[in-house]
């Protein structure tokens, strides 16, 4: 189970598009003051054990960095984030090893195997190299990719790589999962045997696990989550079921259901006079481009 | 979790177990260590041999007594006095001065003008050329030994002309000069062999180069140092266990291009130089001595330079200011012509110079010399890991 209670971070970003040269000489000189970003103002969720719990937000709304201080990558400001009833801040290393963490990055090493690069994990997350070795098989037929594990991961495709990082998140077989756009770059396929892992780690014979899922897809979460968790500019906007937060805006479409929630009505309204002008702009050229 | 061993000495075994993985992951890398290794390996005998063939066909030259000389029937006294000196007089070749300028010609000419011998006896003094190029450096390495041979001529010629008139020889010479030269064979190699400790320490830099930005920026590259810090180690262990394993690659280029002058000592084709390079298995053990702790020193601080780089390209553009630093501090040592001051054993790349030329003048190190450079080492190595470790977590989310 993951706990997260009013999580808020600001970086302090330094203004200076150019570094070196003479421009960059003069804004050092002139100290520019350095920008405060909120990447995350308040967000607040919990994910029960044998759940998805989808984290949904438009690019930008705070999900990554979420994440990443859920993996004690990043201090946060204020907040708390729990995992498994382990505080992330007194004990990063204990949480860490309750979790299995699949980033936005996700690189392996080209000049190592499949088998390696998932044995090295599970290896340091204190694992014997038999246990280890053993679960990498477990894992990699499980993710039907017994024909990649003695191959150099150098060339992989997308989905191969992504099945390899996932396993080697896994590799220490933890009770909470945790996945940052997991389905980035996948195709239809791919996609596909992702969620059908996912859905039997769910359940109760794949070990009932807790399963934290962050993407700005709406078909994902309405196919995969139980529950939906709706980041918007740095703070938990809503929570619920997909049928709940429809239930909540009074919308047949979920698409629609979200755009209401993430956004405010100013934002839509801007969007909206913007995709008018621009509709309006080709118009015109249209017209002049027949005209002439 | 079910199969944790949570004993006491988990971080260290972690810090193994990343020491392996880079180890393995660095000697996968066949292409890279190959280029490395063979380079490394191969540039002792390299040096060595060309450095004797060059003494060689120097000595061989001084061996030859030949002299070029142009217009020797004009001076058949000169001819006779060379021929005393068993020289052997050939004829130059007529466009020799454009060959002596294009180094296709390698020996001084001698010219001697028409009316030589005439103006000798009238006691006018003629002058005879030496005709050389500063620029091709075998032609002014040879003008040496012809001027003494045409000055020993004039002397001859001098003490006879004296003598004839009853003037003791004695006068011609108020003073005497005699050289003693105190350096032993081997301090004397040291000016042909000095180059050598510069370029076992390039090789040990460039072997800890690849490795030591593979594990920083080239794990930032590849996006695998974020997951890779979501394991639950501590970040010391895991910069020491890849520290560990870029210093054994340096440490292991350094091993193999301080046992590479060995083999390459049977290669000297002047028997001369043979005698004052003296390396054996002490020389080149006190070479390690002196390079161990530089190749770990430079792998921390290479590290610690490319962790800030986001690229392996950025990160090459960084290392040259060491790269550059590395391979200028030691030519200190050259342009003070062996005066050596006490900073020079404080400054790192500077002091193994140093060190290691006393090894190859056959002189003993003692704890006092070893001891600075040593812990000046241990210092870089300190603050490379300490400074790698504070700037992981930053850097993986960046």
């Amino acid at each position: 189970m993951i706990a997260i209670e009013h999580l808020a971070k600001r970086f302090h970003v330094v203004a200076s598009p150019a570094k070196t040269g003479l421009t960059g000489l003069v804004k050092l000189a002139r100290r520019a003051a350095p920008r405060i970003v909120h990447a995350v103002r308040d967000v607040s969720f919990e994910a029960p054990d044998g759940r998805i719990t989808g984290l949904l937000g438009p690019n930008g709304a705070g999900k990554t960095t979420t994440l990443r201080m859920l993996a004690g990558l990043i201090t946060p400001d204020a907040g708390s984030l729990h995992v498994d009833g382990v505080d992330v801040a007194r004990a990063p290393r204990d949480a860490l090893a309750r979790m299995g963490m699949l980033s936005d990055a996700r690189g392996l090493y080209p000049r190592l195997t499949a088998r390696e690069n998932i044995v090295y994990y599970g290896r340091l997350q204190g694992m014997t190299r038999d246990a280890a070795n053993a679960r990498a098989e477990h894992l990699a037929q499980m993710f039907e990719m017994g024909a990649l594990l003695d191959r150099r991961t150098d060339g992989f495709s997308q989905g191969e790589r992504m099945k390899t990082s996932l396993a080697r998140a896994l590799v220490h077989d933890p009770a909470n999962i945790v996945l940052d756009e997991p389905t980035n770059g996948l195709d239809v396929l791919a996609t596909r045997a992702l969620r059908d892992s996912l859905r039997w780690l769910r359940s109760p014979e794949g070990g009932a696990k807790c399963i934290v899922f962050s993407t700005h897809i709406m078909q994902e979460v309405e196919r995969l989550c139980d529950g939906v968790v709706v980041v918007s500019h740095g703070r938990t906007v809503a929570r619920g079921t997909v049928s709940e937060l429809l239930a909540q805006t009074g919308q047949a479409d979920f698409e629609e259901a979200f755009v209401q929630l993430a956004f405010s009505a100013d934002e839509r309204a801007h969007h909206e006079a913007q995709v008018d002008a621009a509709v309006e702009m080709v118009d015109a050229t249209t017209v002049d481009g027949t005209a002439a | 979790m079910k199969h944790r061993n949570n004993g006491g000495n988990y971080k260290l075994l972690a810090a193994l177990t990343v020491y392996r993985k880079e180890i393995v992951d660095a000697l996968r890398d066949r292409r890279t260590l190959l280029t490395v290794l063979i380079s490394s390996v191969l540039m002792g005998p390299a040096v060595l041999f060309a450095i004797s063939a060059l003494v060689a066909s120097l000595e061989s030259r001084a061996e030859q007594r030949e002299v070029y000389v142009v217009g020797i029937e004009n001076a058949p006294s000169l001819k006779n006095f060379l021929e005393r000196q068993t020289a052997v007089i050939k004829a130059a070749p007529p466009d020799y001065e454009a060959q002596l300028r294009k180094a296709l010609f390698t020996d001084p000419v001698v010219v001697i003008p028409k009316d030589f011998e005439a103006a000798l006896r009238r006691g006018d003094a003629p002058v005879v050329e030496v005709v050389v190029d500063s620029a091709n450096q075998r032609s002014s390495a040879g003008a040496g030994r012809v001027e003494r041979l045409l000055q020993g001529f004039a002397r001859e010629r001098a003490a006879l002309t004296l003598a004839l008139r009853g003037v003791s020889l004695d006068l011609l010479e108020p003073v005497r000069v005699e050289d003693r030269d105190l350096a032993s064979t081997q301090t004397r190699a040291t000016q042909i062999t000095g180059m050598l400790p510069y370029f076992v320490m390039m090789a040990v830099l460039y072997g800890a180069l690849n490795a030591a930005l593979d594990t920083t920026a080239g794990e930032r590259e590849r996006g695998s140092l974020e997951p890779l810090l979501m394991n639950p180690l501590e970040r010391w262990a895991l910069v020491l266990g890849k520290w560990a394993a870029v210093a054994s690659v340096g440490m292991l280029i350094a091993v193999l291009s301080s046992l590479s002058f060995l083999p390459g000592q049977w290669l000297l084709r002047s028997d001369n130089l043979a005698a004052m390079f003296q390396y054996g298995l002490r020389e080149a053990s006190l070479f390690l001595v002196v390079l161990l702790p530089f190749a770990a020193a430079v792998s921390a601080v290479l590290m610690a330079v490319a962790i800030r780089c986001k690229s392996f390209k950025e990160a090459q553009a960084s290392a040259t200011v060491v790269m550059l630093g590395a391979s200028l501090l030691p030519l200190v040592n050259v342009f003070s012509l062996g005066q050596e001051s006490a900073w020079h054993v404080w400054v790192p790349a500077l002091a193994q110079n140093v060190l290691m030329t006393h090894v190859l003048k056959g002189e003993a190190l003692n704890a006092v010399q070893i001891a600075p450079p040593l812990l000046v080492c241990v210092v870089l190595t300190i603050a490379g890991v300490w400074f790698v470790a504070r700037t992981l977590r930053s850097a993986a989310v960046r």
